[in-house]
């Protein structure tokens, strides 16, 4: 299934967190895929959205950005990318990807609702590596963890990162 | 005939006026005086080092795909979050434990399914690779008695279990697959719905009305492989569907009871008497919020709004304006934690189940490296606390040793034998 559909398909992918208020563990996940026939790299992350607000305007409870709604500020995405640019890149075959929103959407509800962001590039030359920095929310939680898919054609594999390791590389 | 009876019981009255009586040292409880807490401790530690020790749920293989994590080094959890590794297990003398294999659910196609399986194979030898290179303290169970044979070895015994069922597919072949890489229980589905079977949390509600059609015969396959089914995170139609197809007992490796925490992961009364009458077990959870309702905290909250109160509107912040807030936030959070339950909260959720089902139905799943984790058992180096708890509330060595692993055990031999008698069945 084309990578477009699959993103908008997605369920809610974020787990564990059933009982923000205790809060146990904090997660998000990434999700990057590159299939050679259709010669493009997607990127799907998935944030709490408690997470984000928290980032953003830094109360978890405070959606006034209304980021993945249909009443979003102007302002709310600039806000989102300077935040990311900071703590998450992909660099394929040694060159970094630069962020720019495919498309957003907001999954779930109340504490559980997650904001699903999807990048798309077009990519003519086979992977030979990806080099992966997530460290969202670790400016925040001392325990966040940040799972990492990544499926390069048939080679799929996981990673998990933090803040004492949040860039890793992966060579195909 | 009669004189060889006589010679017997010679013999035997000879052997045993030379062997000698156990050494038992005078307890305050025999000796009517009050046992002080630091004798009771001790008597707790003797029994927690007697009695094999389990924990049925532990999410670490995600900790073991963070790159150069090392299960042979001490982690500080309050660094890292990491809640178990090998020299923690050690420390706390948990003697065996179930590392779970899990994998988001994600989209249900045939190429999601085949990435959910690569991915739980890698995970899975992950957790082989780590019981391969630390071969001199743990080894890999398969067996009931494995983690018995490797206590006796002085090792620590590592069965893999998968949480999700997701990684199957819509293969039912999967199964023997998973089962041949060792699985020895599976968690039928996680926080969203699968192919197999509802979840109790999914916020688009019920979609099977329980078990799919496919996981009847995942359940089935289960049975015939000797899988044990674990039922934790299942919706409540669920366990009630595949208690009445299982031919085996089936166990919940990380669950509470819900009369004490109302929680839809946690299981009613009837659930509760229902895995019971059929010889199955409830693994009690140390997640603070399937262990009591969430307090409030009040402290954080008025150092947050006190930081609010200072700042500017976050859109006319510059960057280094908004890194500052963030650090000050998580200071914050460092400073005044949410409360966590304790482990008084946790052996409640145990004599309520002792209470309404006797004492053979009950055992622990941390869920460590999963959000598992309170106050006094935080993570793997302090399980001991439970065992102290217990001896505290009057529970006998022998009521403790069913506790931590006999019962689940029990369940496993269970589930093993109806398997052996299947493929008996099958051959004839």
């Amino acid at each position: 299934m084309e990578a477009r559909k699959r993103a908008a398909l997605c369920l809610v992918l974020l787990v564990y967190c059933v009982d923000l208020q205790s809060h146990p563990l904090k997660l998000s996940l990434c999700q990057i895929e590159y299939a050679s026939a259709e010669k493009t790299l997607t990127i799907e992350l998935r944030l709490f959205l408690m997470d984000v607000n928290e980032a953003l305007v830094f109360d978890p409870d405070n959606n006034e950005l209304g980021l993945g709604q249909p009443d979003e500020v102007p302002h709310a995405e600039g806000m989102l990318l300077d935040y990311l640019n900071r703590f998450f890149y992909i660099k394929a075959n040694g060159k970094q990807l630069a962020l720019k929103i495919k498309s957003m959407s907001l999954n779930g509800q109340g504490n559980d609702a997650a904001l699903g962001l999807t990048f798309s590039y077009p990519s003519q030359e086979k992977i030979t590596s990806i080099e992966i920095k997530n460290a969202v929310f670790t400016d925040l939680f001392f325990d966040q963890s940040n799972v990492v898919y990544v499926h390069v054609d048939d080679d799929s594999r996981s990673l998990m990162l933090n803040k004492k390791t949040p860039v890793h590389k992966l060579v195909y | 005939m009669r004189y060889q009876t006589l010679f017997a019981a010679c013999l035997a009255l000879l052997v045993a006026s030379c062997t000698e009586p156990p050494k038992k040292e005078s307890t305050a409880l025999e000796t009517g005086a009050a046992e002080t807490e630091a004798q009771l401790v001790a008597r707790a530690l003797a029994i927690h080092d007697r009695v094999l020790t389990m924990d049925t749920h532990a999410d670490t293989p995600l900790r073991m795909i963070e790159p150069g994590f090392d299960m042979s080094v001490r982690h500080d959890p309050n660094e890292s979050g990491s809640k178990v590794d090998y020299p923690r297990m050690i420390e706390g003398g948990l003697d065996s434990i179930f590392f779970a294999t899990f994998v988001a659910q994600n989209i249900r196609d045939d190429e999601g399914d085949s990435r959910a399986k690569a991915l739980a194979m890698q995970m899975i030898d992950a957790t082989i690779e780590s019981t391969l290179e630390n071969a001199d303290t743990v080894g890999l169970a398969l067996t009931p008695d494995d983690a018995i044979e490797l206590e006796r070895q002085g090792k620590r015994a590592v069965y893999i279990a998968m949480e999700n069922g997701y990684p199957i597919g819509s293969d039912l072949a999967n199964v023997e697959v998973f089962y041949d890489k060792g699985v020895r229980y599976i968690t039928l589905v996680h926080s969203t719905n699968n192919d197999l079977a509802d979840s109790s949390t999914d916020s688009k509600g019920p979609e099977h009305e329980g078990l799919s059609q496919f996981g009847e015969e995942v359940v089935k396959e289960m049975n015939r492989l000797g899988i044990m089914i674990d039922v934790s995170h299942a919706s409540d139609d669920v366990f009630y569907d595949t208690i009445a197809l299982s031919e085996a007992p089936i166990i919940a490796t990380h669950s509470n009871a819900r009369a004490v925490t109302e929680h839809k992961r946690n299981m009613s009364d009837d659930m509760i008497t229902t895995i019971a009458e059929h010889g199955g077990v409830v693994q009690v959870t140390m997640y603070s919020g399937y262990l009591r309702a969430a307090p409030g905290n009040p402290k954080r909250d008025a150092a947050i709004a006190a930081a609010r109160a200072n700042m500017k509107p976050p859109s006319e912040m510059t960057d280094d304006d908004r890194a500052a807030m963030r650090e000050t936030l998580n200071e914050i959070n460092q400073a005044f934690p949410d409360p966590l339950a304790t482990v008084q909260h946790a052996v409640d959720h145990i004599d309520y189940i002792v209470s309404l089902v006797g004492i053979d139905h009950v055992g622990i799943g941390c869920d460590f490296d999963g959000g598992g984790g309170i106050e006094g058992v935080f993570d793997a180096s302090e399980v001991m606390n439970i065992t102290i708890e217990l001896v505290r509330r009057g529970y006998t060595e022998e009521e403790i040793g069913k506790i931590w692993s006999g019962n689940v055990l029990r369940v496993f031999r269970e589930v093993q034998a109806l398997a052996e008698q299947k493929a008996t069945k099958a051959a004839i």
